[in-house]
């Protein structure tokens, strides 16, 4: 059985090479930090070095982009060997990754791979959820992903799969706003339709991140996290808030940026925003 | 269709656009999975550009980024890291540029560069302690000495001068070709992976050392074949000169391990 996690509110960044000396030379205002699970799944040299000068300012999360959850060929035992030796080292608030897959046996795709939303896939995830969780001695986190497919063979919705996943396996949710909206353009369902089908208590975590809008010809969205959050994803965010009790249940949000990566200024200019924002619908409740 | 299939087939058209796609899906499911071929290749070849920074200046823009997809079809990533998408970038770079041998020797110079910058974290000995443990050596002791070195000191021989193209300048092409071939040393100084060139007799000693052979067998093929004594003691002076150079550098765990 999965250990419970502990709400933790604030709000906080993803650490990025391009902002190293700001949480190094300065006092960043940040709750938390949240670091690339494997950029840090090394032996020595600097990498781990500034992780554990960041860490003694900040609380941090470890966040996955390769455990390959939903892989049917199953979970790479050395990753997850390596991922344990990161978890003690930081002693994160949690650890997450995504609902998706990466590999097969032969070959990873470095990308966050769709899953078919069916009965046998809600049975691999799960079976791998247990093991990745024993693992590691601690129930973990996983986001929903953006996609640009949905399968002839699925049977549920996004949220009804992730909603059971959480069930049976007694894992929480990293909320990605962004992606959200991204898959509920991009197939077409309503975002708001999608939360209110959520198990909401299980959310501890929110993403907020910027896509690319649909190029000419091509009519998808892509998450690419390179721009800044658009004004319907801060409005899907307030939603959320609204949505989730965070006066009794604490969810830490983070602005989330992987690509054309700005001065930490205007990234924490965009972390004011989701501040005034959670903080107005708080006051309102 | 069972999910294992599912994923291998899914997969197998990421690889290769070529590849069937399954039962059923159309073009809808073409759009999509061109966008997670176009990540997949576009991930790999950024991760390539940035271990590769100096192979890319050197060779230019535009022939690296072919070499780049080259390497990406021919050379799947079965890794979890995309760190490890460089892994055989110098054989491709050895094909690619047949023509200009020097850019797999750079690839090769980056490629473990970059692993020294990750190598785990090791407690060379000091002069001091050095000079401690050997205080008392005779001379059966040096000969029979066995030298533990770090893990992760990389070296190679090179028919290019790799320190010229390191540190050239935009718009420079300096003489590069060597008359003989040299020796590379790489290995991590505090946080900074550093490289050097060095005599070729230098990367003959370590690889003797790194395959479990002694100082004394080091000091013997340093002499040559047949040599005469003053051969011989200009080997052990060599060799000496040597080992004060690897304490110092860091490159000595151990005496004896």
């Amino acid at each position: 059985m999965a250990h419970s996690i502990k709400p933790f509110g604030g709000f906080g960044l993803g650490l990025r090479r391009q902002h190293f000396a700001d949480f190094l030379d300065g006092d960043v205002p940040v709750d938390f930090v949240e670091v690339i699970s494997e950029n840090y799944m090394v032996e020595g040299g600097r990498m781990l070095r500034v992780l554990d000068q960041v860490r003694e300012k900040h609380p941090v999360i470890i966040h996955g982009v390769s455990m390959s959850i939903g892989s049917a060929h199953g979970l790479d035992t050395d990753y997850l060997a390596k991922l344990k030796r990161l978890e003690q080292r930081v002693d994160p608030l949690w650890v997450s990754d995504h609902l998706c897959w990466t590999r097969t046996s032969a070959h990873n795709s470095h990308d966050l791979l769709p899953l078919p939303l069916t009965a046998e896939a809600l049975d691999v995830v799960c079976g791998n959820i247990d093991q990745a969780q024993h693992a590691l001695g601690r129930a973990m986190l996983f986001e929903n992903p953006s996609s640009y497919l949905t399968f002839p063979e699925d049977e549920l919705t996004e949220w009804e799969f992730l909603t059971e996943m959480t069930r049976r396996t007694g894992c929480y949710l990293l909320l990605d706003v962004n992606n959200i909206y991204v898959s509920a353009q991009n197939h077409g369902f309503s975002a708001r339709e999608y939360l209110a089908g959520l198990s909401l208590d299980r959310v501890r975590q929110i993403h907020l991140a910027g896509h690319t809008p649909p190029q000419e010809g091509s009519g998808i969205r892509i998450d690419t996290h390179d721009h800044d959050v658009c004004d319907e994803v801060w409005e899907l965010y307030a939603e959320v808030c609204r949505m989730l009790d965070t006066a009794k249940t604490p969810v830490a949000t983070m602005i989330e940026r992987d690509g054309n990566i700005p001065p930490i200024a205007e990234v924490l200019t965009e972390l004011d925003n989701a501040r005034g924002i959670a903080g107005e619908v708080l006051e309102l409740a | 269709m069972e999910l294992s299939d599912l994923q291998s087939a899914f997969m197998a058209n990421i690889l290769d656009d070529a590849s069937a796609l399954p039962a059923g899906w159309g073009t809808r499911h073409e759009a999509g999975l061109s966008i997670y071929r176009g990540n997949y290749r576009n991930a790999v070849i950024e991760a390539l550009r940035d271990s590769f920074t100096k192979t890319r200046e050197w060779t230019g823009e535009a022939p690296f980024k072919q070499a780049a997809i080259n390497h990406v079809i021919a050379k799947p990533t079965a890794s979890w890291t995309i760190d490890d998408a460089g892994e055989g970038f110098d054989a491709t770079c050895e094909g690619f540029f047949s023509n200009a041998p020097e850019v797999a020797e750079l690839a090769w110079l980056e490629w473990v560069m970059l692993a020294a910058s990750s190598a785990p974290e090791t407690q060379p000995i000091s002069l001091t302690q050095f000079g401690e443990i050997t205080s008392a050596f005779a001379e059966e002791d040096w000969l029979q000495l066995r030298i533990g070195l770090i893990p992760d000191l990389h070296m190679r021989f090179v028919s290019h001068d790799l320190h010229a193209i390191w540190t050239v300048e935009a718009g420079e092409r300096p003489a590069i070709d060597l008359e003989e071939q040299r020796g590379v040393l790489v290995w991590r100084e505090d946080e900074r992976p550093i490289f050097q060139m060095v005599e070729p007799d230098e990367i003959v000693a370590l690889q003797m050392l790194q395959s479990g052979k002694g100082y004394g067998e080091v000091c013997l093929a340093l002499a040559g074949d047949d040599p005469t004594p003053d051969d011989a003691q200009a080997a052990a002076m060599r060799a000496g000169g040597l080992l004060g150079r690897w304490v110092q550098e860091g490159f000595v765990l151990g005496l004896n391990p």
